[in-house]
């Protein structure tokens, strides 16, 4: 019978006989260059597609002024969806520090679109029609992906709904108990306005029972 | 070395093989000489795998570029410590680490626990040795940060400058101690289910590392906060990035099951509760360190993409499986032994608490992997961002907030009107005249009032309790009142370190509501212009550029701005930026370029400047923001810290016998002088 020593012993040399032949094996079979080095298991960030960016331009309405001020149209840019790969908005992608070629383009896009009188939601729509419903940085609440909004509200709600009955189910009001039944209040103080729970939290405070 | 690492990787994945397997064999044999075997194992698992990360770490301090991990993350010029702090960031190397830090928790959990605990030990040594071999297998065979390559590289490609940063050596391993906290409670979870001893000879264990967990999420969440902050530049700390999501999930539920635990400790209830609270903090670990490596944030390509992806959901969904059958085979055996006795009482609080926590845990899950659901559903791509993620989670945020004012006052078993009135009667007082007084000076929007409001109700409850504690120490023992707060703490650290987390929680949340505020100014100046502008609390500020000066470092060249800056015609000093541009030792670039943010800090408001670019060498692109209350994040993270700390502190063993409750009761006049102190 095989002693758990020599078992080992005998594992351990099979690691390594298994460990040479698979290096071995991979010498032979990787194709490794300098390239493959460079897009492997990247320390970036994130992958920066710099070419994303496209045209959004649509002709300025008649006799069109700028739609908005210069507040409201950074805060437009918040709900635009950088597409560089980032999870960005466009404002604070293109005010920050990734070198980010695309958020300049798309707030050159923006610029124009409000200074050819477009309202915030024709801007957005403009967008996604260019670059679909990425383009939006929180989902729109119609079809399929108003499930995302109304989702976690209804499952707290109902959540709530059945914890509040189960405890109501579960509410049994019970005789005041001992220090004998293993009761953990001290008796109240006659003509002292505090409750047992009150007291025992002082108590604690006092002799440390360490009682959360 | 190299090579001794290399090997002692594959020796542990045998160790960790075999602890698994006699570990449970022993279990369900009851075979003690199998479990002593086990344990060993899992020891020798450990000594194995310190053996392959100094084998690491040796190849990254001595830039053996040979490694494929060596030469992707780090190079020649790469200060040291950062080429230390490259052992954790990239995939191979994380994945390490993961096993590391497991197996030195594990073998201190059954170390500790292999007296007290002993009927639980084989089960939890095993399932500690199975997470160990999936993690040492994904290394071995999906992610080898022993792989060498086929050339000598004469240099590595380095790390992102933007990565070689305190914060950023410091938040990763941080949130890596908390995520594979989360493995130890689980492990006896899941011990407790095979034994059915699913008593409170467990809880204990559990609590503990529980602790230990969120203490580390904790930690490492607030350290990420503060690198992107003073990092990345764009003026925020939290963008709802699938990535931070990740650690914020089992820091949600390890949250959720700390408050649920002391109704189990107390009351006997929600044992079936606490034991999916731990179960899921675990699987939520595993998703989050699933998700941090492998990419899947993209899109259910990404998933098919990533080479531990496919062998992460296979022990996502077995760990998941195994759970729900074990938990729903002894269902009768996590029965409560207590009934409620009154929605109104601290029990109901902690639970309608639980139901947030769950809920934003849930919220942030749901939007996290709702693009995945999208593409999956019906093919579109869509993003999830902060609009979502704020819109859903400010209400439940705010309930939380109040709960956390509630839960702590609130009597035991039920509370009565008279309780309700004495308790909250001042704090109630304080978050009106709060909101009231923020109203009259100008503050109009809903969520802000109400955060500032609640945060006054929050603060007035921990402020009562510690004046009444304090103040009941004086009436017994005649104390000063700072001897007596020291002794409050010390003597109940698990409830006064719980205060201490509350307080930093309002800090946080009074942080957040500030930035609703925050302006921002896109501005170019020239050298001599100035820019003026006033911050949210109407003060003038005005900023004159000094010129943009250039140098290069050793590694790297400089472009630099500085801002005279004055605030009401008061000169408050030279804020500077910095654009960076990173070069290898041939003097080539190094990832884009990066900017070093200037940020002035007082309790009230961050000046924040970012230099976006340089135009015919003395034009500065400047981003100006105002952030109001910046700094309280980092010292509500920093209370947090210290209030879990106080939590966590190894108390004496009590004196006290446990059937003489009634003997240290204090006498009927010492009772007297403490009502007194309510």
């Amino acid at each position: 019978m095989t002693s758990r020593r020599e078992f080992l012993r005998r594992a351990g040399s099979g690691a390594a006989a298994a460990l040479l032949a698979a290096r071995a094996d991979a010498q032979q079979r990787r194709g490794v260059t300098h390239d493959s080095l460079v897009v492997k298991d990247s320390a970036n960030l994130f992958a920066m597609d710099q070419d994303a960016a496209r045209s959004v331009r649509l002709p300025p309405k008649p006799g069109a002024s700028p739609s908005m001020t210069v507040t409201e149209r950074d805060e437009l840019e918040r709900h635009i969806h950088c597409q560089c790969g980032c999870t960005l908005d466009v404002f604070t992608c293109r005010t920050t520090d990734f070198s980010c070629q695309v958020s300049p383009a798309m707030h050159r896009d923006v610029v124009a679109l409000v200074d050819g009188g477009y309202s915030a939601q024709e801007i957005i729509d403009a967008f996604v029609g260019v670059y679909g419903e990425r383009a939006r940085m929180a989902p729109k609440k119609s079809g399929f992906t108003l499930l995302a909004w109304v989702t976690p509200g209804v499952v707290v709600l109902v959540a709530g709904a059945l914890l509040s009955m189960w405890l109501r189910r579960r509410e049994q009001p019970q005789p005041k108990r001992t220090v004998a039944q293993g009761g953990v209040s001290p008796r109240a103080v006659p003509g002292v306005d505090a409750t047992p729970d009150e007291l025992a939290r002082l108590e604690a405070a006092v002799k440390g029972d360490n009682d959360a | 070395m190299i090579l001794i690492g290399e090997l002692s990787l594959w020796v542990a994945l045998l160790m960790a093989a075999w602890s698994t397997t006699v570990s449970y064999a022993g279990g369900a044999m009851r075979r003690r000489d199998l479990t002593a075997s086990g344990v060993r194992g899992l020891y020798a698992t450990f000594a194995m795998i310190v053996l392959a990360s100094v084998g690491l770490w040796t190849a990254l301090l001595s830039r053996d570029f040979s490694l494929e991990y060596v030469a992707s993350h780090i190079s020649a010029t790469m200060p040291s410590v950062y080429i230390f702090t490259a052992f954790w960031s990239g995939q191979a190397g994380s994945l390490l680490f993961w096993a590391l830090i497991l197996s030195m928790y594990g073998t201190i959990a059954i170390a500790t626990s292999r007296k007290r605990n002993s009927e639980l030990v084989p089960w939890a040594t095993g399932t500690i040795s199975a997470i160990l071999l999936f993690f040492i297998a994904t290394n071995v065979f999906k992610a080898n940060p022993f792989t060498r390559l086929d050339f000598l590289p004469p240099d590595g490609r380095g790390m992102n400058p933007q990565l070689q940063n305190p914060g950023m050596a410091l938040h990763p391993p941080n949130l890596y101690l908390g995520y594979v906290a989360t493995a130890i409670p689980f492990a006896f979870a899941i011990a407790a289910l095979f034994t059915r001893r699913l008593d409170a000879e467990w809880l204990g264990v559990v609590r503990r590392w529980a602790l230990l967990s969120w203490f580390f999420l904790t930690i490492g969440i607030v350290l990420g906060m503060w690198w992107a902050y003073v990092e990345l530049g764009w003026s925020g700390y939290w963008a709802w990035d699938p990535v931070e999501n990740s650690s914020f999930l089992p820091w949600l539920t390890t949250t959720a099951f700390l408050h649920s635990i002391m109704i189990q400790e107390k009351r006997g209830m929600l044992r079936k509760w606490n034991v999916v609270l731990v179960v899921v903090s675990f699987l939520l670990s595993i998703f989050g360190t699933f998700i941090t490596r492998s990419g899947v944030i993209e899109s259910v390509h990404s998933f098919a993409q990533s080479p531990v992806g496919n062998w992460f959901a296979t022990f996502f969904f077995l760990a998941t499986g195994i759970t729900i059958y074990l938990v729903g085979t002894r269902l009768k055996d996590l029965e409560a032994k207590a009934e409620l006795e009154s929605m109104v009482s601290r029990e109901a609080a902690f639970l309608y608490n639980n139901l947030l926590l769950i809920g934003i845990a849930f919220a942030v899950f749901w939007g996290t992997i709702f693009p995945i659901i999208s593409e999956w559903a019906n093919g579109t791509k869509i993003t999830v961002g902060p609009p979502f993620f704020n819109a859903v989670n400010v209400p439940l945020g705010l309930l939380l907030l109040g709960l956390t004012g509630v839960g702590p006052l609130i009597a035991w078993r039920k509370a009565s009107v008279s309780n309700l009135k004495r308790q909250f009667a001042t704090p109630a007082i304080v978050g009106l005249v709060v909101a009231v007084i923020l109203f009259a000076l100008g503050m109009h929007s809903l969520a802000p009032l109400m955060t500032y409001g609640l945060c006054g109700f929050v603060a007035a409850t921990i402020a009562q309790e510690f004046t009444k504690g304090v103040r009941a120490r004086r009436a017994i023992h005649n104390e000063s009142v700072l001897t007596g707060f020291f002794h409050l703490v010390a003597r109940n650290r698990r409830r006064y370190g719980g205060y201490i987390v509350h307080a930093g929680i309002v800090m946080l949340f009074a942080a957040f509501a500030g930035m609703a505020f925050r302006t921002q100014h896109d501005v170019t100046l020239a050298t001599g212009q100035a820019f003026e502008a006033r911050d949210p609390y109407g003060h003038q500020w005005k900023f004159v550029s000094q010129g943009v000066s250039t140098s290069s470092p050793r590694d790297r060249l400089v472009e630099a701005v500085g801002l005279e800056t004055f605030r009401d015609g008061k000169r408050l000093g030279f804020i500077t930026s910095e654009k960076r541009q990173y070069l290898d030792a041939q003097g080539n670039p190094l990832f884009g370029k990066i900017t070093e943010v200037g940020i002035r800090s007082t309790a009230k408001l961050d000046t924040y400047v970012v230099l976006a670019g340089v135009r015919n060498t003395d034009v500065a692109e400047l981003t100006i923001s105002f952030n109001p209350l910046v700094v309280w994040v980092w010292i509500g993270g920093f209370l947090m810290m210290i209030g879990g700390l106080v939590v966590m502190w190894p108390q004496a063993e009590k004196r006290r016998p446990q059937a003489g409750y009634a003997a240290v009761m204090p006498t009927q006049a010492e009772r007297a002088e403490l009502a007194g102190a309510v």
